[in-house]
């Protein structure tokens, strides 16, 4: 009986024990920061030591630049908090609070980046620049550590570049985790190779082109076999060697337009592109006396004087036959400057006029030197026509020609 | 006998031959369907990135003094609505444990790291619900060809609340200051690195300003045609004002309105509700009346990726009404306390703290409280609030006792009763019910407490309804029927014997009535 007692007494007695070591409040316990270092490197192991007193039942909140964790403790001694790696890894501030029911107690970690360069992220834009040392490229490096933290600031980086005969080396210090430096360009035009440097890891090589500077104003030529209106041959628009204003050629590919007035004040337009600065334009020659005044245009760029060129009558005069009961009219031969047939193609209009009204118009091309035009019977019925015939600029009229 | 049942294979037949075909018609339908649909060239280009609000802390770029490029607004807004974007999408990686949405607005190695975060987290069965309050961007830096830029985000205000296995084990409050590098990637603006110079733990201190509330005699106010619906299609100016007339008339100086929070557009508070609500503040004005508004009424939700769009919400009304003469205070909301059963009370009283914190930054000179549905709850927050309001429908004689406990609790604050009364229902659903002179009665004697105490009151309300939403007490018949008649003026328009102890315990007899 007396020994039931002893063991419900000692049963009671842990149970109260233990009872009471559960329900240990944390408000009675005390907990006092070991751990004195509050600076680290990314990558180090860092881990909170804690003395206490009282409850163990503790967990402690920790967040770095990306996220926050909840860590347990290793209970021995002392409590142990292990800040996880990846945690650790990412420099900047790292806030911890210690919590049970409420927050105990706080603090901050700061995690400096590793000292020694992994990469050196460099970017670089835009890829092409003017001549002419207004327009600028620029390189922007990020120098990290081999957790990809950006390195402290006013970490050297060294910008190399090389254009022509030039080579030169710029010492640049980052800033808010990087640094730029802009690369402005010279007159000449041409590749400038670019590299950049921090402790002595080196980037690879970009490239960005100096591309001429816009057009100068620049003359014309046009060239031509002869200088007759034969509707037929062809003249050549010429530019000179365009250049900009450091005498570097443009770009291929610089579009020129050439506005051409006739006498009358009719406009045609013809382009070209440029290869090696000169841009060439066609235009066939006109059917009759001429005067073209052509002025060449890199639109709201550059330009050319006006220059003027004048085309001579061809054909001077033609014969206008009429057979079949005048429906068959003939029209030629139509002979050019040296008498020669005129080469095919020749526009002639014949122009059919019934009391005041146009009946009909109809165009042909010479073939062999002669145009013939057939008038149906019963298109064109009986009864007067007046009928007007125009080629090369001449114009020769049949007033009163009656069909049967 | 076969003859009908031959008739019914024959109906069996049918019918299953129509559905046949009817399924056949519409398997067809969904193939054909499905085949000419595909994803549209433009989506290629994330021009057509649906834009809804999710996510609207207060953000205040510095002046623009950046080094590089010079930013152009176009560009900003780019930026702005990108970096938001990318701390709500880790928001919701660290809520949910996972990386949704994290690939468009953090660069591959950037992801990684919050990778790392969710794994930790899901393996200690963690989950972290934040958002962040605030933003102080400054720009550093735009690079020439516009697809890097680095900022430094002063004194973020963050908040989060930590789980682990679901059972809420902390709340963080911290300020920080992060430096960002973006860069422009397939037309996001994503972060690079993300590195926290600064971060310190976070106490908001809202200094509450000293305000006597002794001379409120006040009444809670809704149009008798348009109870809880006050701003919509039938909104009459006219009404409101010969209301009006009658409550100063009867010696009331001041009125308690609400602000429905969906109605009123959430985040992007509608223009021509607010126009509204400034028109109930000017008629007030001319009658000599002034208005506790009590804001987000009908709002429910309390998530914290919700409170940014809460306090834009918030801090619409508060900048265009703040400097309305009529302007009593703010009611952050009406009887918070009946969510802690289904939101929480951390999580209630947590948003309550936020957004005492946020209207007392927005306006500072007016006076805010919270409309607590009791006088136990009424203590809660009472050092933050400017002073303590609470609702009373339960007995007269215990009402002493309350007041005087909540007194003991809340020291010196000021205290109001922002709503009392009783319904002077009897009939079909409630046989036992007050009746008109039962209700008189009441008032008289909470009318003689109130004098006693110098307590300021807002009675509920000037008039009996015919429609009580559902919203407001459910759609039980009793409850309902209850809620319309606790009116001073009955439907009719006819003022009820509790009138004469509407705003003291005796009408004088010059009076309307």
């Amino acid at each position: 009986m007396s020994y039931k007692s002893i063991y419900i007494s000692i049963i009671l007695a842990v149970l109260l024990v233990s009872g009471f070591s559960m329900k240990q409040d944390t408000k009675n316990s005390s907990y006092t920061l070991i751990s004195t270092t509050s600076t680290y490197t990314a990558g180090d192991m860092v881990s909170l030591d804690f003395n206490f007193e009282g409850s163990a039942d503790v967990f402690m909140y920790c967040s770095n630049s990306y996220g926050s964790v909840i860590i347990q403790p290793t209970v021995g001694n002392t409590l142990k908090f292990e800040i996880p790696k990846s945690i650790t890894d990412k420099s900047g501030t790292i806030n911890w609070e210690l919590h049970a029911t409420s927050k105990l107690s706080s603090g901050q970690i700061l995690i400096q980046p590793k000292s020694e360069i992994n990469k050196l992220e460099t970017y670089i834009g835009p890829p092409s620049i003017e001549a002419g040392g207004t327009d600028y490229t620029m390189l922007v490096a990020i120098p990290t550590d081999e957790l990809d933290n950006p390195l402290v600031d006013s970490t050297k980086v060294v910008v190399k570049h090389q254009f022509l005969d030039d080579h030169k080396d710029d010492d640049i210090y980052t800033k808010h985790g990087f640094t730029y430096k802009n690369l402005f360009s010279y007159e000449q035009t041409g590749r400038m190779l670019i590299n950049s440097e921090s402790l002595d890891l080196n980037s690879k090589e970009f490239d960005v082109n100096v591309v001429p500077a816009i057009p100068t104003n620049f003359t014309i030529s046009a060239d031509r076999i002869h200088n007759y209106a034969d509707g037929n041959q062809i003249t050549t628009f010429r530019t000179s060697v365009i250049k900009d204003r450091y005498n570097n050629t443009v770009s291929d590919g610089t579009f020129v337009s050439f506005i051409i007035i006739n006498s009358d004040g009719n406009i045609e337009e013809t382009s070209g592109a440029t290869i090696d600065g000169i841009a060439t334009a066609k235009l066939l020659h006109p059917d009759h006396e001429e005067q073209w005044a052509i002025k060449a245009y890199i639109e709201g760029m550059a330009n050319s004087e006006t220059i003027n060129i004048k085309f001579e009558q061809a054909v001077t005069d033609f014969e206008v036959s009429f057979s079949d009961s005048n429906r068959m009219i003939t029209v030629g031969p139509l002979q050019s400057f040296m008498d020669q047939y005129i080469p095919d193609g020749l526009r002639v209009v014949l122009t059919i006029t019934k009391d005041g009204a146009i009946e009909n118009q109809i165009i042909e091309q010479s073939v062999d030197g002669y145009v013939k035009f057939i008038l149906n019977k019963d298109r064109y019925t009986k009864g007067q026509y007046d009928l007007k015939i125009e080629a090369a600029g001449i114009t020769k009229s049949f007033e009163n020609t009656s069909y049967e | 006998m076969s003859n009908s049942n031959k008739n019914i294979l024959r109906g069996v037949i049918l019918f299953s031959y129509v559905l046949v075909i009817a399924l056949v018609i519409y398997g067809v339908a969904a193939i054909f369907s499905y085949l000419n649909t595909g994803a549209d060239r433009s989506t290629m280009l994330h021009t057509e990135v649906e834009q809804i609000d999710q996510y609207l802390p207060q953000l205040q770029w510095s002046p623009l003094r950046n080094e590089g490029r010079p930013m152009d607004t176009e560009n900003l807004k780019a930026i702005e609505e990108d970096y938001l974007d990318a701390w709500y999408v880790k928001h919701v990686a660290f809520m949910t444990n996972s990386m949704t949405g994290i690939d468009d607005f953090y660069t591959e190695s950037a992801r990684e790291n919050i990778r790392n975060v969710i794994s930790i987290n899901s393996e200690s069965n963690t989950v972290i619900e934040a958002t962040t309050l605030a933003h102080h961007p400054t720009l550093e830096f735009f690079s020439e060809d516009g697809q890097i830029a680095v900022l430094t985000d002063h004194d973020v205000i963050e908040f989060k609340r930590i789980f682990t296995g679901e059972k809420l084990v902390a709340e963080v409050n911290e300020k920080s200051t992060y430096k960002v590098t973006l860069l422009l990637e397939d037309g996001f603006w994503r972060i690079r690195h993300l590195v926290r110079v600064k971060s310190e733990p976070y106490i908001p201190s809202a200094s509450t300003i000293s305000f006597n509330p002794e001379e409120i005699k006040g009444i809670n106010y809704y149009p008798q045609a348009t109870p809880w619906n006050m701003y919509g299609d039938n909104f009459d100016r006219t009404i409101i004002a010969e209301d009006f007339q009658v409550i100063s008339d009867a010696q009331l100086n001041s009125i308690r309105v609400f602000v429905p929070y969906e109605d009123f557009g959430k985040s992007t508070v509608s223009e021509e509700k607010l126009d509204k609500l400034i028109q109930v503040l000017d008629v007030a004005d001319s009658k000599g009346l002034k208005v506790l508004i009590t804001l987000f009424d009908f709002y429910g939700d309390y998530s914290v990726l919700d409170w940014t769009l809460t306090q834009r919400h918030a801090s619409t009304i508060i900048n265009t009404l703040k400097t309305h003469n009529a302007l009593l205070g703010w009611d952050i909301k009406n009887e918070p306390d009946l969510d802690f059963e289904n939101r929480g009370k951390e999580l209630v009283t947590a948003w309550l703290n936020k957004m005492i914190t946020l209207v007392k930054s927005q306006d500072p000179d007016h006076p805010v409280t919270i409309g607590w549905s009791n006088a136990e709850s009424a203590a809660i927050l009472n050092e933050q609030l400017d002073f303590v309001s609470f609702h009373y429908y339960e007995k007269v004689e215990d009402l002493n006792e309350r007041y005087t406990s909540l007194k003991s609790k809340v020291k010196n604050k000021p205290v109001v009763i922002t709503e009392y009364g009783m319904s002077s229902y009897s009939g079909i659903w409630n046989p036992f019910g007050n009746s008109e002179e039962d209700q008189a009665e009441y008032h008289k004697a909470m009318q003689s407490i109130f004098s006693e105490n110098d307590l300021p009151f807002m009675s509920w309300t000037l008039y009996d309804f015919s429609e009580i939403p559902k919203e407001v007490v459910g759609r039980l018949p009793w409850r309902q029927n209850a809620q319309k008649h606790f009116g001073f003026i009955n439907e009719e328009g006819v003022k009820k014997p509790s009138f004469k102890h509407i705003s003291t315990t005796e009408q004088p007899p010059s009076s309307h009535y």
